[in-house]
């Protein structure tokens, strides 16, 4: 597995870099090392600190309500916050910009940083809130038990439960942070300059693609330091699994406040989830109704194509993921679970173009030319994550468990079958799920690599968004919306169905 | 596993090399920055005129066609594209002077004036856009416009204006077009005069067209394929063009421009597709689709598609607005950047 790794998707990039290094001119290599980028990294990195911060914060405490407390529509609640997940920043940019004019008539305040941080904060909040939220699920409730015997519910939580779940915590902070540091659509719709719109700016505006991937590469050392961090202290703290094992996880019933949470979450729906989809049904609603027959003929023809692709796509990704995380847990083999970080910590455009360089060859017009381009790119974009939420799903298996089958006679292929997998249910679901809705969604990377010819949801969506009529548009993105939220819904019932022929492995 | 591995492994590759090697070999493939919506009909009548099957790649404007560019770029030594279309002549420009387009000439491109084409026909214009200013009737009205881009810098207008990011797509190619004709000295001074009067930079032309037609902002300086769909979209918007009076600077044109790729895998194809491109029926549907103005005479157009008759185009050499678009981009940079 890491031969493959190494020579499908790190190889693109070692090509690259080492082009970078050999070909630029010597004095030109670190001209990008100045005051000036400098500052803006500072800038930047304060705006992503300050992203993962108000998520983390926001997440955590939704995830506390709603894993720690019962109260009514809490489980509507739970998936109503993790739908934000399927609209792209971008999207919500333009909502909070039309929504912010239609109520005070004036949206300056939106075009700054402070708008950067906000829109980021609410795009990134499902995904701490799905960290914070699975380790806050996990915490065996003999632990609180026992703290409420001796102290008040208050340094309880403060004593026990926020330590069991600081692990998570720092994950989810640190992972918002990198996917906060390397967006570029919202500050570029913004118009507020980032470290990499700079980056963007020096590919596109300037062709200088020395200086570019030089930019690229101090961008890739700093999300690395970041993830390297991550990985070296954090990785063997559980931090994202949706596993039900042993889970006798304590549930508070609170008698004051109640309206307060549901203000507090019906506030959080309405700017996250709400304001973009009204906004968008009324850019759409001033169509007429042939508009929908118009968007559906246009997207009709991609959905083949771009489900096969996504479907297939988080297949291997899961496979892989599974394979990495289970030899990493077995053989102890590091290398390719830091292969894949490295890869993930890659700025899109610079991952588009190392493919392209690296693949465009007669020899490999196999790949080049076909779809399997694509498919590398969704692995090479997603497959850490996916490795890391199995990886902590395999942590949470009794040791016990296999050393018993082993006793029993059982063969390792056997426990793999009979025992790991099932228990895993829960996890490769998980993975599955996450993986699908970001391959469906992936362009930063497939708008550079995908075959000519080849029609893609996403794709088609956006260029047809530049100068098509707004009703148009926002229709077809509603409806690429309702898609995906049909396709997750589909997953989710074979999950069930999966669940109950194992259900022996969870209870 | 490792058997089962090697079983996909065995299955998969083998057939994706048959896949591959199956390719219809009568086929083209282009790259175009223009807006898909616009160019996909123009691609598909003539895969149907002609047997011959087009592989597109799009891209957008609002992107600043990173993706074609960068993938034009990248391709350089092993290209797999036949055709680049682009939405103006610069970007073709950006890839003749990295050597990566061929030069085309044929009883089409004779079609098309001198003044539209590279003189070694690297790349060759065809059914034009003008930059024109597009505003909101409900917030002022045509008569109170600047008549000029230069009136930008005018008082009165303070902070009611928006242009689009200067350092991509057709608002560099207004910016290299007056630094052109003004000079580097006067052009930097208009340039810091209309940031001093509150110009509100958009991320895109189509940026610019949703703020003006919201209401945000009462005018702004756009394309006329964006001024058209706009007005399409909502009553409030209305357009003008600029420049017009004898003593100005003149409306800048902005032919489209397509190249054929050094190098190209299918060049017979590709040919024939610019020729198509090049004719009297994709700049009459061009015209139809987005108020294009066609370059070769004798083209049928709609009644409000404008003539190049009634406006009086700045007179430049694309050529050498490429070049100074290249020398003026890091201060255009800069400029932003205050």
């Amino acid at each position: 597995m890491p031969a493959i790794l190494l020579t499908t998707l790190v190889a693109p990039l070692a090509f690259l870099i080492t082009d970078w290094f050999t070909q630029t001119d010597k004095s030109a290599l670190f001209a990008f090392l100045n005051r000036t980028t400098l500052l803006l990294i500072g800038k930047s990195l304060l705006m992503a600190g300050l992203s993962a911060f108000f998520a983390t914060l926001a997440g955590g405490l939704c995830s506390f309500f709603l894993h720690k407390l019962s109260f009514k529509w809490n489980r509507f609640y739970k998936i109503a916050l993790v739908m934000p997940l399927l609209i792209s920043p971008y999207i919500f940019a333009v909502a909070w910009n039309g929504g912010l004019h239609l109520v005070l008539g004036n949206d300056a305040s939106i075009f700054s940083s402070a708008g950067v941080v906000l829109v980021h904060s609410l795009v990134f909040l499902p995904l701490a809130f799905i960290i914070i939220g699975s380790a806050l699920s996990q915490i065996n409730a003999t632990y609180e038990e026992a703290g409420l015997m001796l102290v008040s519910f208050k340094k309880m939580l403060v004593r026990i439960i926020l330590p069991l779940v600081k692990p998570a915590i720092l994950i989810s902070f640190l992972l918002v942070m990198i996917f906060s540091l390397s967006d570029f659509s919202v500050p570029a719709y913004f118009g507020v300059q980032t470290f990499t719109t700079e980056i963007f700016t020096q590919f596109s505006a300037l062709y200088n693609f020395p200086l570019a991937i030089g930019q690229s590469v101090l961008l890739l050392t700093i999300c690395f330091a970041i993830m390297f961090s991550e990985a070296k202290y954090l990785s063997d703290s559980p931090f994202f699994t949706i596993s039900l094992k042993g889970n006798t996880s304590k549930k508070y019933s609170i008698n004051r406040g109640k309206g307060f949470l549901h203000l507090w979450f019906w506030f959080l729906l309405f700017i996250s989830l709400v304001l973009p989809v009204v906004l968008l049904t009324i850019q759409s609603s001033a169509g007429n109704w042939l508009i929908i027959k118009k968007a559906w003929q246009l997207l009709e023809p991609t959905f083949g194509y771009s489900l096969g692709l996504a479907f297939t796509g988080t297949v291997i990704i899961t496979l892989s993921a599974l394979w990495i995380a289970y030899t990493a847990r077995v053989y102890n083999s590091k290398l390719p679970n830091s292969l894949m970080m490295i890869i993930f910590v890659v700025p899109s455009t610079v991952s588009g173009i190392s493919l392209i360089r690296f693949y465009n060859h007669p020899s490999l017009a196999f790949v080049y030319g076909s779809f399997l381009i694509i498919l590398l790119a969704y692995l090479g974009r997603f497959g850490f994550i996916a490795s890391r939420i199995i990886a902590n799903g395999l942590k949470q298996i009794p040791e016990s468990l296999m050393e018993a089958a082993l006793l029993a006679g059982a063969s390792p292929v056997k426990i793999f079958f009979s025992i790991t997998i099932p228990l895993l249910i829960p996890s490769l679901l998980a993975t599955f799920i996450l993986s699908f809705i970001l391959c469906w969604g992936e362009l930063g990377v497939v708008i550079m690599v995908y075959p000519p010819g080849a029609e893609l949801m996403n794709i088609k969506t956006f260029t047809i968004s530049a100068n098509a009529p707004l009703a148009l548009t926002s229709t077809m993105t509603l409806l690429n919306l309702c898609i995906t939220c049909l396709l997750i819904a589909m997953f989710l019932l074979t999950g069930r169905v999966l669940f109950k022929k194992y259900s022996y492995a969870f209870y | 596993m490792g058997k089962f591995s090697s079983f996909i492994s065995g299955i998969l590759v083998p057939l994706v090399f048959l896949l591959s090697s199956c390719q219809n070999k009568n086929q083209v493939v282009v790259y175009t920055s223009v807006d898909q919506v616009f160019s996909e009909p123009v691609l598909k009548d003539f895969e149907i005129k002609t047997g011959i099957r087009v592989r597109a790649v799009y891209d957008t404007e609002e992107t600043k066609s990173t993706g074609v560019m960068n993938r034009l770029i990248a391709e350089k030594d092993n290209p797999q594209c036949d055709v680049f279309w682009s939405g103006d002549p610069v970007r073709n420009g950006v890839l003749q002077s990295k050597g990566i387009t061929f030069p085309f000439q044929s009883v089409q491109t004779n079609l098309i004036g001198e003044a539209f084409k590279d003189p070694e026909n690297h790349w060759i214009g065809f059914s034009a856009r003008a930059r024109v200013l597009i505003y909101n009737k409900n917030m002022t009205s045509s008569d109170s416009l600047p008549k000029s881009v230069l009136d930008f810098s005018n008082p009165s207008y303070r902070g009611q204006f928006t242009i689009a990011n200067p350092l991509f797509g057709t608002t560099t190619f207004h910016l290299a077009a007056i630094f052109t004709l003004l000079g580097d000295e006067k052009a930097k001074y208009w340039m810091d005069s209309i940031k001093q009067n509150g110009v509100i930079i958009a991320a895109s032309n189509g940026d610019v067209k949703r703020k003006v037609m919201n209401g945000e902002i009462a005018f702004g300086l756009t394309d006329t394929d964006d001024a058209f769909e706009a007005m399409k979209e909502s009553d409030a918007v209305g357009f003008v063009f600029i420049d017009l009076e004898e003593t100005g600077i003149g409306t800048l044109i902005m032919p489209n421009a397509v190249s054929l790729i050094k190098g190209a895998p299918h060049s017979e194809n590709a040919k024939k597709l610019i020729d198509y491109l090049i004719s009297q029926e994709t700049e009459s549907k061009l015209a139809v689709s987005c108020a294009q103005m066609p370059l070769i005479a004798g083209v049928k157009v709609p009644e409000n598609v404008p003539s190049l008759e009634n406006i009086r185009p700045m007179k430049i050499d694309y050529k050498s607005v490429s070049g100074k678009l290249e020398d003026i981009q890091p201060w255009l940079k800069s400029w932003l950047e205050k």
